[in-house]
């Protein structure tokens, strides 16, 4: 059994806070993975955990016992760090040995784990190289394997950046090993992972923390996270997405037409908004707007109430020409700019809001009539469904600004 | 009208010992946005160097406008550069990085100030003037990096690794300010990098490097839609790559396969014959051309163009939402396996462990021939 307890956990360095009053707990079993920009307190975090940095104040637990002052070694876990820490007299296999002789394991046992973890990692028949004459990505496998090899005992795996300096294409074959290793029910892990990259958080995490500035943002599935953030940097971190800056418009009718057209009705948007309330918003359009927000939020806003309305940019759909009277949530544009990028096409579609114009862009799935048909120059009705709206309280211009530019 | 063209371009080191760049010729046009792909090694960053004058070619030439420009040393080749380490003076303000170069060529104050102010406010940083490059993240290093090219007059950029030291996040949403900053500006660009993802999203044009050759040139539509090899095929994009062999000749444009020996059988295109019976091949397919479908799914009331796709059954592993997609992990009785990716709101309930029925377009497996060592070509680093 795996539980780690953090309770307002924390750390500063002379005057800079690094972490702030961090609360959270990672479950028995479960992958767990810790996300933020560079310099948020992401490592901080985890060097606490594993026992190499002491928090300022606060206590961790590692299922039910404190362990605040108890050196890692104590703590019985497996970990991988940025700067790999290869033993550079050693070959590959017995970097990856090592740790078999120090836990007086049988060496044909050994072996057969190093070849193991050798495979899963595409080092096999590179054992006999030494760190200085291998490519960064490849000790940085190397430290992994050694990361994996004393699971059985430990049972907790702690991963910091683990494919970060990895090509795409490795990087994503082994980011499906990993999940499979995390999810192997003999293996029974709990790992704990940090990373900058969204994408392998969403392919990776049972739950994800969001840290930013030290402080824990957001901690929920990577379902929650992506269809409810509870900030718009969490919203804007996870994918491209475009805002409108618009107003809550309080007692329209229960026929009005949004409410009366309710094309979704499917168990996954129902469960999703369990909490919300479809928003009608005056974006600066003839028409108004609709999008699910939280109840609470509605009922505390005042009518013509400033609010934010994102929507991420997957989420946005084009058609051909002038469709404004069809669509809900629709608004009229020019193809300014397209880009072919794989499995997606980027546009960038140019409309009109308040007389201004406003850059909305749409990332829709690669397609022969996207390609052949959705030209630049064309006109295109841009619009999103009700229920994949997501409605925030102002934060105020600076605050969106400084969230959109990401410095 | 700058264009730039290599013509049988070698370079050796080490007295001819290291051979970096073998027998390239390319042509990139006025105006286009350039990349050179590759993993390290490939040769990619002493192509960009010979280009801009950083190195001599041990043969072959160098056309600018169409002027061969041996001797020409950097400075006189009407060009930007733009590296991952920024090249920015820290001691000096904004402004004074701006119009450095400028002075150094003895120009006059007014010329200097219209240019330096016109260039400023292109890349929106003419607020910034008086500050010092420190106030910068590093996309604003950047940009004050393409302000000082676009000021001395460069018509043509030179970038390495521009976006190499970016938070990811951070160079996934400056990427696309970069391109549309350059393409307004009508600027030639050259962008190394070995990030794959960030040429398919930026380039016009992209030219994949290894091993000192040119593997393939062409549009991001052009090479992900038609890789002429396993290489290409798995540096640009996701894409599952199996084994096998040529079980039957239909006729002379098809051939049956099977997946190893009793996996799975299916008739693929043989254009011009290029398989002969018993050959070992492999077939490429793009995650996101995998569909998938229950056991039992009744293909009558299909609104899928199912008539040219091959079917066979996998068991799924697993499957992630992550987003803008849905991954489904899937394996052969063989042991192989391969993924199928969907958009994120695509509809199912297929449970873990469950037999899927697999479909794939004909026209969207590749077929090529075994390489001596598969690992090889696919892992990279």
């Amino acid at each position: 059994m795996v539980n780690i307890r953090l309770k307002k956990v924390t750390k500063a360095y002379r005057n800079f806070k690094a972490l702030e009053s961090i609360s959270l707990e990672i479950r028995d079993k479960e992958y767990f993975i810790i996300l933020g920009p560079t310099g948020a307190g992401k490592t901080t975090l985890l060097k606490i955990i594993a026992g190499l940095e002491k928090p300022d104040s606060g206590k961790i637990f590692f299922d039910g016992l404190d362990v605040t002052k108890k050196s890692p070694g104590e703590r019985n876990l497996g970990f991988m760090f940025e700067n790999y820490a290869l033993f550079p007299h050693m070959t590959i296999y017995d970097n990856i040995a090592y740790s078999g002789r120090v836990h007086a394991r049988d060496p044909q046992e050994t072996k057969a784990i190093v070849d193991q973890v050798l495979m899963m990692t595409l080092l096999t028949g590179r054992n006999e190289a030494f760190p200085e004459e291998m490519s960064g990505g490849m000790k940085q496998r190397v430290a992994l394997c050694r990361a994996l090899m004393n699971l059985e005992q430990t049972k907790l795996l702690i991963l910091d950046e683990p494919l970060k300096a990895l090509d795409a294409g490795l990087r994503m074959s082994l980011r499906r090993e990993l999940l499979l290793m995390a999810k192997s029910k003999e293996l029974g892990l709990t790992v704990l992972h940090v990373t900058n990259e969204e994408q392998e958080a969403m392919m990776l995490a049972d739950r994800i923390a969001i840290i930013d500035n030290g402080k824990l943002i957001q901690v929920g599935s990577p379902r929650d996270i992506y269809y409810h953030p509870k900030t718009l940097f969490v919203a804007n971190f996870m994918s491209e997405i475009n805002y409108f800056e618009g107003s809550c418009i309080k007692g329209c009718k229960p026929d009005w037409e949004i409410y009366k057209k309710s094309n979704r009705k499917d168990k996954f948007f129902e469960e999703i908004h369990r909490d919300s309330i479809p928003f009608p918003i005056d974006i600066g359009v003839k028409n108004l707007f609709a999008a699910y927000g939280d109840r609470q939020l509605y009922a505390r806003c005042l009518n013509n109430e400033k609010i934010l309305l994102v929507v991420r940019a997957n989420h946005m759909n084009i058609r051909l020409g002038n469709r404004i009277t069809q669509k809900n949530n629709a608004l009229l544009g020019i193809i300014k700019r397209r880009k072919f990028m794989g499995v997606f096409y980027r546009f960038e579609i140019s409309t009109r809001i308040n007389k201004t114009e406003k850059i909305l862009i749409v990332v829709i799935p690669a397609s022969a009539e996207i390609h052949e048909k959705f030209k630049e120059g064309l006109e295109v009705t841009v619009y999103f469904p009700k229920e994949l709206g997501i409605v925030f309280q102002h934060p105020g211009e600076k605050k969106i600004k400084e969230v959109m530019k990401l410095e | 009208m700058p264009t730039i063209e290599l013509i049988n371009i070698t370079k050796t080191f080490d007295e001819g010992k290291v051979l970096a760049v073998d027998d390239i010729s390319l042509k990139i046009n006025d105006g286009e946005y350039v990349f050179l792909l590759g993993p390290s090694g490939c040769g990619k960053t002493t192509t960009l160097r010979m280009i801009a004058g950083l190195e001599t070619p041990s043969k072959g030439e160098v056309l600018i406008n169409g002027i061969d420009v041996e001797g020409i040393p950097p400075e006189d080749r009407d060009m930007g550069f733009i590296f991952q380490h920024f090249e920015i003076f820290e001691h000096l303000t904004v402004w004074e990085n701006v119009t450095f170069g400028l002075e150094m060529r003895g120009m006059d104050d007014n010329y200097i100030i219209e240019k330096a102010e016109n260039a400023l406010k292109i890349v929106e940083l003419l607020e910034y003037a008086d500050e010092y490059p420190s106030i910068f993240g590093n996309p604003g290093m950047q940009k004050l990096g393409i302000a000082r090219a676009i000021a001395t007059g460069a018509k043509i950029l030179i970038m390495d690794e521009p976006l190499g030291s970016l938070d990811p996040k951070v160079s996934k949403v400056f990427r696309h300010e970069l391109r549309n900053l350059i393409k307004d500006l009508g600027l030639t660009a050259i962008h190394v990098t070995h990030n794959q993802e960030e040429a398919m999203a930026i380039a016009d044009k992209i030219i994949v490097m290894r091993a000192g050759k040119i593997l393939q040139m062409g549009s991001p539509y052009e090479l992900y839609e038609n890789p002429n090899s396993i290489f290409v095929a798995n540096f640009l994009g996701e894409t599952n790559f199996l084994q096998g062999f040529v079980l039957k000749l239909i006729d002379n444009e098809t051939m049956k396969i099977s997946i190893r020996l009793g996996g799975p059988k299916i008739t693929c295109q043989n254009t011009d014959n290029r398989f002969e019976l018993d050959d070992n091949i492999v077939i490429a397919f793009r995650n996101e051309d995998v569909y998938l479908f229950p056991e039992d799914y009744n293909f009558e009331e299909s609104p899928y163009d199912w008539a040219q796709m091959q079917f066979f059954i996998a068991i799924l592993e697993t499957s992630r939402f992550i987003g803008a997609t849905k991954r489904f992990y899937l394996t052969l009785d063989s042991g192989d396996n391969f993924l199928s990716v969907k958009p994120g709101n695509f509809e199912e309930n297929f449970a873990p462990g469950e037999e899927l029925l697999v479909g794939i377009h004909q026209n969207d497996i590749h077929v090529f021939k075994s390489p001596a060592d598969l690992l090889n070509e696919i892992s990279l680093t």
